[in-house]
């Protein structure tokens, strides 16, 4: 396991700020206070956040684009973006990793038309076992991994408690970018059948995900 | 409520709207809350769709590469952020060393100021000074011109000839000075060559008395000076004279009055 960095230990100040102490890893901190840090220029922080969420930023990329080296590009563009631009990150607007995803998301949707390489779908035949069995990390943070792996098949779960065709509209808007008239002419359905479909598919999504605590 | 926008949320939440139609869900979600919470409760279960993929362990070298960049930008900044510091200690270091050379150069402009007030003010003194004795000496002038003209000053009219019978003029003078004003009018410019000689004539003949030059106007002023007391002479004349003049007069007679 990596060793952890020694940094100062956070104490909430009167103006909503961090402040630190030593002796507190730089692992206990919140993506939020990790971000504001990195928008301060501290790499060590950068590597924190990035140890924390690249594999599911690759596996982001990897879905979109299906090919391994560009996906690898993508993330490490990704977190470049996060470098330059944590200073325009907005707590109150959303969490961390919702805007850290955006990026990861709209960067590998941009690849992919560009590319026009195919997705591969989320119930494909590569992503039915457990993120366990990919490949493994002996450096991973043990309890982030064990977090990630509950939010996982917290994830899988609620999705797969939805319909076929609800699943495969919600992918295609998130994953290939696609838009509700394209989904239609690509489904062959009409225009109101994808609205609906979309609106129950994400309706359902967050009711599985509040009834088992998701915590993202 | 709008239905057609309504429709659009859930792709809204999924990011899949064209730019315009991003833009209409903005403005509608800015007027309508209860959309804008559903639309964040859509918002939170879409950012929870990448948990739901494989995660893929990243190479080691991406991680190496991301941070290499990081580290050069920093470098950049740290490179950037030095030479502006250097940039700014000597343009301090040279204002520093222009202040002081401009107090310098005031401090002497000041000492020079100083000394040129102090001549000056010595030379006004010594102008003062020379005024006042101006003053007093036109103050004495002034008091004998305040006296009344001495009856000794005369005034002699004078006449054209035939030859010249529009000219006219006087003679002002102390008989017994051997200077006068005379002031001629009348006369014409004469051509190259020729000259008015002014004759004062007494018992022994003409005696010349000086050349009197007339202007545009047939006008000409000359101070006279005789060799004896104008009082002594009989009569005036003006003749003309070839240029540098005669020893006795020899051309026409133009003016001729008795004194």
């Amino acid at each position: 396991m990596k060793d952890a960095i020694d940094i100062p230990v956070r104490i909430k100040s009167e103006n909503g700020l961090s402040r630190f102490t030593e002796n507190t890893s730089i692992k206990e901190l919140s993506d939020e206070t990790l971000a504001a840090q990195v928008a301060r220029g501290d790499s060590s922080a950068l590597e924190a956040l990035y140890d924390r969420y690249a594999a599911t930023v690759l596996g982001i990329s990897l879905k979109v684009i299906g090919d391994r080296a560009l996906a690898e590009e993508i993330l490490q563009e990704t977190f470049w973006r996060v470098w330059k631009s944590a200073a325009t990150f907005q707590p109150q607007r959303g969490s961390f990793t919702g805007w850290l995803f955006r990026i990861a998301r709209n960067l590998a949707v941009d690849t992919y038309r560009r590319s026009n390489v195919r997705p591969q779908a989320i119930n494909s035949t590569k992503d039915s076992d457990s993120f366990l069995d990919q490949v493994p990390d002996t450096e991973a943070d043990v309890p982030e991994q064990a977090q990630s792996v509950i939010r996982h098949r917290q994830v899988r779960h609620a999705l797969s408690t939805l319909p076929r065709e609800q699943q495969q509209v919600i992918e295609m808007a998130y994953f290939y970018g696609m838009t509700r008239h394209e989904i239609a002419e690509a489904t062959g359905e009409a225009l109101g059948t994808i609205h609906t479909r979309a609106r129950l598919g994400l309706q359902k999504l967050r009711e599985e995900l509040g009834r088992q605590e998701f915590e993202g | 409520m709008d239905r057609e926008i309504e429709e659009l949320l859930p792709f809204y939440a999924l990011d899949a709207l064209t730019d315009e139609e991003k833009a209409l869900v903005e403005a509608y979600l800015s007027e309508h809350p209860e959309a804008r919470r559903e639309v964040e409760q859509m918002g939170g279960a879409v950012s929870a769709l990448p948990y739901g993929l494989p995660q893929v362990e990243p190479s080691p070298r991406t991680r190496a590469a991301l941070m290499a960049r990081v580290a050069v930008e920093q470098r950049a900044n740290s490179t950037a952020q030095n030479q502006l510091s250097r940039r700014a200690g000597r343009r301090e270091n040279l204002i520093r060393v222009f202040s002081f050379g401009f107090a310098a150069v005031a401090i002497i402009w000041a000492v020079f100021l100083n000394l040129q007030l102090l001549r000056l003010r010595s030379e006004i003194s010594a102008l003062n000074t020379a005024v006042a004795a101006q003053s007093n000496a036109l103050k004495a002038i002034n008091a004998k011109l305040a006296q009344p003209t001495p009856p000794s000053v005369i005034t002699v009219s004078l006449k054209g000839t035939d030859v010249r019978p529009q000219a006219h003029g006087e003679l002002i003078g102390d008989p017994a000075s051997q200077s006068a004003v005379l002031v001629i009018a009348g006369l014409s410019q004469l051509e190259a060559g020729k000259t008015y000689q002014v004759w004062l004539i007494d018992t022994a003949g003409p005696k010349s008395a000086g050349f009197l030059v007339v202007d545009a106007n047939g006008q000409g002023v000359l101070i006279l000076s005789a060799e004896s007391a104008i009082g002594s002479f009989k009569s005036l004349g003006i003749s003309i004279e070839p240029s540098g003049g005669s020893s006795k007069p020899t051309g026409k007679i133009v003016v001729l009055s008795d004194l």
